[in-house]
């Protein structure tokens, strides 16, 4: 390869020279080798004297090459940069205003920031050219400019300027152009100059808004997306001009460009939001276009509408139930569109439509794509948990149960046992169908956990319930999820208080495996089970086994905020990622050192990292929403009441249930002042366990080391290795969120607790920082990931550690000692 | 900041860069290969057209052999930036002349590089009009009108023919003969129950126009559309005439089109860009005729043995035909012999996608053929899970004939120097997603 790069080179030296006729066509050849080996990534730069030299032409075809190649390289070789800035300025001032456009244009793609002295006085001429093509390219040269150093830009008056013909050049695209430049300058500048957000607010005065409304027919698709997106920022005093406007840009719903039908959408919207009659009107208007954009255009290109369309079908399902049947699904269509469908036939679903959704989502049911299928039963038994009348989605369900396809029969288990939370009613016809389901097929953890539930939930109606319970505790070494485990010992308690002869050989079987197990979630239970049978039967029952009451709505996932905030940002990537835009676009979102030089490798490795944990999270959420677990049932809404009746401590005590228990277990109730020392001589459930005394859970005072040292790269690799340890969400008083604003502050005060700051960033209302602190006389270090949301006043904390076991400790001072901050 | 694109990237399947432009330095340039480990390698691919990596997000599109991947990290407009990758790919077309792939790339990579400086200028799109990219464009011998005019002439300003009002056209086209094309083309979809009855049906259908016209012409379009046809014996005092009208469900319009003037007076009015470009689309559900109906009995006799009956009847006019039939019947996975009887056309068994291909490339109106096939099995013994039959799906194309019954009505071409005009209309409807449940 570098053979054929040096031949080139010595090629173009030759060419450089010749007047010869045809010099110009073997240039050609040569320049397109160059950009050849420079598209598929071979290193080209060494030509750059020569291209330069063999630039000296007066055809545009072979300058045009140039100054690709040189915007590509420049950046990297500063040095030879210089070498163009002269032929480059030349060109500037070119009679013909086509090479006057493009050597601004590559002028300001440079991208060197010691050359941008040289790039203020073409910027400046191009600006006042006479050739809309040259007052476009130097339009945006500006941002350009302000991006490489934004005090040259401003110093130069170019915001200005670009003012000025904004408001008064003849050209739509120049004045498109000095729009987007304007508004992304003065965003920019907004945060430090109070002249530029005042600037900012005048984009948005009425005659700026006018001028470019009464004009919008001029601009292109493109620009007119943007100006939209601009005025739905606006604010019409009264109604008058809200209808106006409407009227203005009603057209806009019909055009064919998806975007610009979105942006008007939005501006319709943000303009109607107080108008509550009228916003619905608005409604009803954009679901013709939307439908129409939906089933026009590419996949990917629905998926975008579609997403939009998901939001606002979520946030009016009245309006589009009898619209369903647009969100069928096509066999061929890609699941990303199918699954956004799937959703919008759940939220639509009433009691007109009802019949028939959940007749096509079990068409789907049986569909030969797996994740499909899922969705489908999901969204059936949604449906189910949405409805009044589920009496007839709840045979399609148990249908869904003779199937006998394991990933069917795992989904729709787990629907069933929320739709006997919801509907105790329905248990008889349920349990007849899921006695009949053989544990063995059942392989997925969450279908698996819901089998469990409920053998424990209806042990009295379940013949085998017992016998179920015992071979798959037999089983429990096998048993990789921690989950399962869980819903066995607490299922086998549920079923010992119902059938305790039967049930008495498992618990003690559960039990053992319980506590000797090397989950601490799942030990702990089997201990704290064990300990509440040891105290006192019935109290146990009490607490681990309570009368319930139905659940009447299972709690929403999102926030109203967070989707008032998406709402907000309507057209943009928000509404695809459902989430506001500051949780993917904050530089501290972006991994966390911004001063890294390996920035690109930082970004990508941490990202896999929070890939892993949103999707984690997604799980979590689905979790809470369908699965949610007997242990969780104060996810319930208040409004039901409590849903536990207080455990009447001592009135169960003489009942003959608890009579026979205790005999069963040959428990003599030990007096809760007893020191555990005797109760483990005892050994009440012959479970041949010795349970150790475990240590007062006073919390080992920890000290850090007052100044300990780490580099970033270090922290980064640690960062990167270290498992999170501790995660949890605190609360800052207020004082300390209003403190914020002053983070050096912040970061001595941590300082003054021996935790010191690593990076630090962020905008009002999230701030990032990366902590880390060291034990004294131990190497051992902790490190820190806080995230401080001042609006919510809430901090999330991640914490690593060398040594796990101490985690808490520090986390417990970490929080004491940013609870504090603020305070003092 | 409605950004459409940071970079975007062109990549073969195997995931090589045939083209990068690096649009704003926000992102960094190895982003393609975030790209390419974390969706192209992945099974991620292909499940959603938006990533985000990092503080990045991904958009991206596979058209034929090459994906083609815009990068952002700001929160950006997707719709919008799906539609400059379509538009853009468009555009290409246009220039290279027909297909749009990894070689056609490869081939014209200086031009594609001229291009996406002028389509996008850090980051936000610039014109796309094929019209107007011809005065910049200087590969191919297109050369540029400005080099070899001296500069005392005020040169015609480009720009402002863009946005002029009327930007898509150049002044000055001269033909000999002047001729309009209107293609009407129509997709029905169709999802029809394994009873018979519809579950969902609809069409989409687009107004394809060619224009060979000199001068500035006006063109008004007249459809036997509802809305239209009311407005006009409104406006002119009139009653309506009887006969068949179409509800339209909606229509979009290209730019050209004057959507005051459709508002108000319900005609499609314009001035169109010279060649070739889509002038509506629209959507009906209402009154939809099927050119097809399928009839199947799919028996199942016992587990190594099916009957399939097809029976296929064409509902349009007797004189019409359909071109390029097919049927494609599915079959479960472990189909081992097949035969059949048709009563026209060919059919045959293909294993790949477990169906069975039933052709007819010439299909008259009214006439009902069938298809009875008898397939073997071979009998699994851990196969118990009986068989989710997929539905039959079918592909056609019928000329003439519109599933919408839209009929062109009048097509008026006006230009200030009076010349006549030759109009050619034509239609045609094509199968969208027509699927038969069974």
């Amino acid at each position: 390869m570098k053979g054929e790069v040096s031949d080139v080179k010595s090629q173009l030296r030759q060419l450089a020279g010749s007047r010869a006729p045809g010099t110009d066509d073997s240039k050609r050849d040569l320049f397109k080798k160059v950009l050849s080996y420079m598209t598929v990534g071979i290193d080209v730069s060494s030509v750059f004297s020569d291209m330069v030299m063999c630039s000296a032409t007066s055809d545009i075809v072979l300058k045009k090459m140039c100054y690709l190649y040189v915007g590509n390289y420049a950046k990297y070789n500063p040095d030879l940069a210089l070498l163009t800035i002269n032929f480059l300025q030349r060109d500037c001032k070119d009679e013909d205003p086509m090479i006057r456009g493009l050597a601004l244009r590559s002028l300001c793609t440079l991208r060197v920031p010691n050359l941008v002295e040289y790039l203020v006085g073409p910027l400046g001429s191009g600006l006042k050219d006479k050739s809309g093509y040259v007052r476009m390219v130097a339009s945006i040269g500006v941002v350009k400019l302000y991006h490489i150093s934004a005090s040259t830009c401003v110093d130069a008056d170019f915001p200005a300027m670009l003012k000025h013909l904004m408001l008064h050049d003849q050209d739509a695209q120049v004045v498109a152009n000095c729009l987007f430049s304007l508004q992304e300058i003065w965003t920019l500048e907004a945060n430090t100059s109070e002249e530029a957000s005042s600037e900012r607010e005048a984009l948005l005065s009425k005659p700026v808004i006018y001028y470019f409304l009464n004009r919008i027919k001029d601009f292109n698709e493109w620009a007119q997306c943007i100006i939209l997106e601009m005025v739905s920022k606006y604010v019409p005093p009264d109604s008058n001009e809200i209808f106006d406007i409407m009227n203005l840009l009603e057209d806009r719903l019909q055009h064919a460009n998806g975007a610009i039908v979105l942006a008007t959408i939005k501006l319709f919207l943000q303009l109607t939001l107080d108008m509550t009659d009228v916003h619905q009107q608005v409604y009803e208007r954009i679901k013709a276009p939307l439908l129409t954009q939906v089933s026009l255009g590419s996949p990917e290109q629905s998926f975008a509408v579609l997403s939009h369309l998901h939001l606002l079908v979520m946030r009016a399902p009245m309006l589009f139930s009898t619209a369903y049947k647009h969100f069928y699904c096509h066999y061929n269509e890609p699941f990303y569109v199918k699954k956004l469908k799937l959703e919008m036939l759940t939220a639509v679903a009433n009691e007109s439509n009802t019949y028939e959704i959940v007749t096509e989502l079990c068409e789907y049911a049986a569909n030969v794509d797996i994740p499909m299928a899922r969705e489908s039963i999901r969204a059936v038994g949604k449906i189910a948990l949405q409805q009044y009348d589920v009496n007839a989605i709840v045979d399609r369900l148990l249908q869904f149960l003779e199937m006998e396809k394991d990933h069917v029969t795992a989904e729709t288990l787990v629907l069933v046992k929320d739709l006997l939370r919801k509907y105790p009613q329905w248990s008889h016809d349920c349990i007849a169908v899921v006695g009949n389901i053989s544990s063995k097929n059942i392989q997925e953890p969450k279908a698996k956990a819901a089998l469990i539930w409920m053998l424990g939930e209806y042990a009295q109606d379940m013949q085998d319930a017992p016998y179920v319970l015992e071979s798959l505790v037999e089983k429990w070494e096998d048993e990789c999820s921690a989950e399962v485990r869980l819903h066995l010992l607490t299922s086998v308690m549920k079923c010992f208080f119902r059938r305790p002869p039967e049930t008495q050989q498992v618990l003690r079987a559960v039990l053992a495996a319980g506590i000797a197990d090397f989950h601490q979630d799942v030990h702990d239970r089997a201990l704290f089970y064990y300990r509440l049978l040891q105290h006192n039967v019935s109290v146990a029952e009490g607490v681990v086994n309570p009368p319930k009451q139905a659940v009447s709505v299972f709690a929403d996932t999102q926030s109203s905020e967070i989707k008032d905030r998406i709402f907000d940002e309507f057209n943009s990537l928000s509404v695809v990622y459902k989430k506001p835009s500051y949780m993917f676009t904050d530089k501290e979102y972006r991994g966390p050192f911004a001063f890294s030089e390996e920035f690109g490798n930082m970004s990508i490795g941490v990202e896999s990292e929070e890939t892993a944990a949103s999707s984690q999270r997604v799980e979590a959420s689905d979790k809470e929403l369908l699965l949610n677990t007997s242990e969780k049932e104060d996810k319930v809404l208040s409004n039901n009441g409590p849903a536990y009746s207080a455990p009447a401590y001592d009135g169960y005590l003489d009942t003959a249930a608890s009579q026979v228990q205790s005999d069963l277990v040959s428990l003599e109730p030990p007096l809760p002042s007893h020191p555990p020392k005797t109760s483990s001589g005892i050994d009440l459930l012959s479970l041949g366990l010795s349970i150790k005394p475990t240590p007062a859970p006073t919390a080992p005072t920890l000290k850090l080391n007052a100044k300990p040292v780490l580099d970033p790269n270090t922290f980064q690799q640690k960062w990167r290795q270290l498992q999170v340890s501790v995660s949890q969400e605190i609360s800052i008083s207020p004082q300390g969120v209003a403190a914020l604003a002053n983070l050096q502050s912040l970061l001595r005060h941590m300082q003054g607790h021996s935790i010191q700051c690593i990076a630090s960033g962020g905008q009002s209302p999230n701030y990032k920082f990366f902590f880390f602190a060291q034990k004294s006389e131990e190497s051992s270090l902790f490190l820190v990931e806080c995230i401080i949301n001042s609006l919510t006043c809430k901090a999330q904390l991640k914490i690593k550690a060398d040594d796990e076991s101490s985690s808490q400790a520090f986390s417990t001072v970490f929080q004491s000692a940013l609870s504090s901050y603020g305070t003092s | 900041m409605p950004v459409a694109a940071s970079a975007i990237y062109f990549l073969n399947l195997r995931g090589d860069v045939l083209i990068n432009r690096l649009y704003r330095d926000d992102v960094g340039g190895n982003m393609v290969d975030a790209f390419r480990v974390h969706i192209m390698q992945t099974k991620e691919l292909g499940t959603c057209p938006v990533r985000q990596i990092g503080g990045c997000s991904f958009f991206y599109m596979r058209i034929s052999n090459v994906y083609i991947v815009i990068v952002v990290s700001s929160n950006a407009n997707v719709a919008c930036a799906f539609k400059f990758v379509v538009e853009a790919v468009a555009l290409f077309k246009s220039y290279f002349g027909g297909a749009f792939d990894e070689d056609a790339i490869r081939n014209n990579f200086v031009l594609i590089y001229e291009l996406l400086d002028e389509i996008m200028d850090f980051g936000y799109p610039q014109n796309l009009s094929p019209e107007i990219l011809k005065l910049y464009i200087t590969q191919e011998g297109v050369r540029s009108p400005f080099s070899s005019k001296p500069t005392d002439k005020p040169v015609p300003n480009a720009t402002l023919q863009v946005t002029g009002a009327v930007g898509w056209r150049r002044e000055g086209l001269v033909y000999k003969k002047n001729e309009v094309f209107l293609d009407i083309v129509e997709s029905v979809n169709l999802l029809m129950s394994s009873k018979g009855s519809v579950l969902r049906c609809d069409v989409t259908g687009k107004v394809l126009m060619k224009c060979f016209l000199s001068g500035m012409p006006d063109l008004k379009l007249g459809l036997n559309d509802k809305i239209g046809l009311e407005k006009e014996s409104q406006l002119k005092s009139r009653p309506a005439k009887s006969g068949k009208t179409i509800e339209l469900d909606d229509v979009t319009f290209h730019q050209c089109v004057n959507l005051t003037r459709f508002n108000s007076e319900k005609t499609v009015s314009f001035v169109p860009p010279d060649g070739e470009f889509e002038l509506m689309k629209y959507r009906i559900t209402e009154g939809v005729n099927l050119p097809f109906r399928v009839l199947p009995t799919i028996k199942e006799l016992g587990r190594t043995r099916m009957e399939v009956n097809v029976k296929v009847k064409s509902v349009f006019g007797a004189k019409m035909f359909a071109l390029g039939v097919v049927i494609k019947i599915p079959v479960p996975k472990q189909t081992a012999k097949t035969s059949f009887q048709v009563t026209s056309g060919r059919a045959k068994y293909n294993a790949s996608i477990d169906c069975l291909v039933w052709k007819i490339r010439k299909f008259p109106g009214q006439t009902e053929p069938t298809l009875s096939a008898e397939v073997e099995l071979i009998s699994t013994i851990a196969e118990k899970k009986s068989w989710t039959r997929p539905p039959i799906q079918m592909e056609f194309q019928v000329p003439m004939f519109t599933a919408s019954g839209l009929r062109v009505r009048f097509l008026k071409v006006w230009e200030k120097s009076g010349y006549n005009t030759v109009e050619w209309v034509r239609y045609i409807t094509k199968a969208g997603s027509y699927e038969i449940r069974c």
